[in-house]
């Protein structure tokens, strides 16, 4: 499998507070990474510094084979539309329809028929699970789990080959939690999308990573498969892992 | 990939066309996907769409099509039926609109009202209780609309008295009456211009700025926070404001009151010919002090409207970033507007009492 994401020795300094030490990270084509850490162990900056957002202080970033930080910005241009970015609260246009929001996005890039166009958002939206009558209200006229979805849809609205998420469950019930796992294993597996994501959710880990890389220290201190990382000897894994084995289990 | 969809939706046009309406329709369409290298499920959609205009249910099939390639043709197969694509609600004829902003301007001004009771009761309560004043906040505020607002109400009243003087200098010079600019700029200055143009200014920077404060602190709940623990958003919040401006626009008229004479003395004194000690002497002889009383005195009135304004405005912001946008131009216009309309009141009614 080739690799579509490549981070080397990459450095990131807030004044004195060293987020990222040196760190390295690699990720192949069709992989559904989650990324995990304690707070501030800097897993939004580096999908920032990954998707070409902030400015690491040294190493390098290299996203489909282009070099994020040194490429021309032409390069730079098509990189971005071969990716999608879902925000933590969504970052929809909040002056546009739920489907203008998708429909902006295609518009920027490519021209199409009126007919294609409109069906290609409707189809964006159906993918991300969204009902029909949600395509022309307002961001702020849908519940939190609705935005996440929209803001799903925008993201894959120029069907990207990667897919970063920054917290895509938090805020979320349960319920439609688990739904947005399944949505994101459906664009993984059926559509042959790469995803990597920033999680906190126990339940997505275990559900749906199939790689799972922890954060710490300002550089990766596991990579691997959900067993291979709870056997890490290492006090903040460990006791991320226990938090749910505390929970009362039943049945089985 | 779907850079190339336009290129594919042209030749899907061309290969497929238009169909004739008399045309036999095919029962079933095969696709051959042995040539095929690449397919996302948007140009499968296009290619299913285009059959569909020329075979009205018939079943669609695929041979020779790698199975990833099948995989994505057969996905948008099977998800199809389910897309609709609704058209968006009609606007409103253009009388349906004129009557909907009748009514929400109505609703706004009613609201306006019942704000307006709000912040008086709470000015009264503060009356009786004049601890519960917060001092800090209104310190704070002071200095923003106040110290801070001195630069750009100096430079502005000072150029508008230059250019004021200048004006009246070319038509008094004809007649030889110089020494009469002195009393028509002392006299517009204090009364009229220096109250309405540092009205103007607060009404766009101060109370833009109430509205925009106020509505990010609904936008992240601190106002709703600031209620339950069982304080008053008017008495924290919205007093300290309106009081804040209120003694802060007659200092800031009485300082564009000194600004405006001065760039008209300087005016004076290069292209008039009155030296600045003959311009203060006329100024002591042409200047009734009832003038700036009236210019000094109305400001509040614009303070206490432009205040009230920009907080009401700021308390009504819905949850979303585009409605701070929107109340915030709202707040200026209507700002300005209400001092323009109370400064044509004031001078009806000194007009009118003599003054």
């Amino acid at each position: 499998m080739s690799v579509v994401i490549e981070v080397r020795n990459l450095t990131t300094r807030f004044g004195r507070q060293v987020i990222h030490d040196r760190l390295n990270l690699q990720i192949r084509k069709g992989e559904l990474v989650a990324l995990i850490g304690g707070s501030g162990t800097g897993k939004s900056v580096l999908v920032r510094e990954i998707i070409g957002l902030q400015r690491p202080t040294a190493g390098d970033v290299e996203v489909l084979g282009t070099p994020m930080w040194s490429a021309a910005e032409s390069a730079l241009a098509s990189v971005r539309r071969r990716i999608g970015m879902m925000f933590q609260d969504g970052a929809l246009f909040s002056s546009l329809t739920v489907a203008q929001n998708v429909a902006a996005v295609l518009d920027e890039n490519i021209e199409l028929s009126p007919a294609l166009r409109d069906a290609l958002v409707q189809w964006r939206l159906l993918l991300a699970g969204l009902p029909a009558d949600a395509a022309h209200k307002m961001p702020s006229q849908l519940s939190g789990g609705m935005r996440k979805r929209a803001a799903l849809a925008r993201a894959i609205a120029l069907e990207p080959e990667i897919l970063f998420l920054d917290e895509p469950t938090s805020g979320l019930d349960p319920i439609t939690a688990r739904a947005f796992d399944a949505l994101l294993t459906f664009l993984n597996r059926d559509l042959g999308i790469t995803v990597l994501l920033v999680t906190h959710d126990l339940d997505t880990l275990l559900g749906i990573a199939q790689r799972v890389v922890v954060l710490g220290e300002g550089r990766v201190i596991a990579d691997g498969s959900i067993e291979q990382i709870t056997a890490v000897q290492h006090p903040w894994i460990q006791s991320y892992f226990r938090s749910r084995m505390l929970l009362p289990t039943r049945g089985t | 990939m779907l850079a190339q969809l336009m290129l594919i939706e042209a030749a899907l046009e061309q290969a497929i066309g238009p169909s004739a309406p008399n045309a036999p329709r095919p029962r079933s369409v095969q696709i051959d996907g042995q040539a095929l290298q690449a397919l996302d499920t948007a140009a499968a959609l296009a290619l299913v769409m285009k059959i569909k205009t020329i075979t009205a249910t018939g079943p669609i099939s695929a041979t020779g099509m790698q199975p990833a390639h099948e995989g994505v043709l057969k996905l948008v197969l099977q998800r199809m039926p389910e897309l609709q694509i609704s058209p968006p609600a009609p606007a409103l004829a253009w009388r349906a609109q004129i009557g909907a902003s009748a009514f929400s301007l109505a609703q706004m001004l009613r609201s306006h009202v019942s704000f307006l009771g709000r912040v008086a009761e709470a000015a009264w309560q503060t009356a009786r209780r004049p601890h519960t004043l917060r001092v800090h906040e209104l310190i704070a505020q002071l200095g923003q609309t106040g110290v801070s607002a001195i630069p750009v109400v100096a430079l502005v009243t000072f150029l508008i008295g230059v250019v004021f003087a200048y004006l009246l200098g070319l038509q008094a010079e004809q007649y030889g009456a110089n020494i009469f600019v002195v009393d028509g700029v002392a006299l517009g200055m204090t009364r009229e211009f220096s109250p309405l143009l540092v009205a103007t200014i607060m009404a766009g920077r101060s109370g833009a700025a109430f509205t925009a404060q106020l509505g990010t602190m609904r936008l992240t709940e601190e106002t709703d926070a600031i209620r339950t623990l069982g304080l008053s958003a008017e008495q924290v919040l919205v007093l300290p404001r309106v009081f804040a401006l209120m003694i802060t626009l007659p200092l800031l008229v009485f300082v564009g009151d000194v600004a405006g004479l001065s760039g008209a003395l300087v005016i004076a004194n290069t292209m008039l010919d009155l030296t600045p000690a003959g311009f203060i002497d006329r100024l002591h002889a042409a200047l009734d002090p009832r003038h700036i009383l009236i210019g000094l005195g109305k400001s509040p009135v614009f303070a206490l409207f432009i205040a009230v304004i920009g907080c009401r405005m700021g308390m009504d912001v819905a949850r979303d970033t585009r409605s701070i946008g929107i109340h915030t131009t709202s707040t200026v216009v209507q700002a300005i507007v209400a001092v323009i309309i109370l400064d044509a009141i004031f001078a009806i009614v000194c007009q009118e009492l003599g003054w």
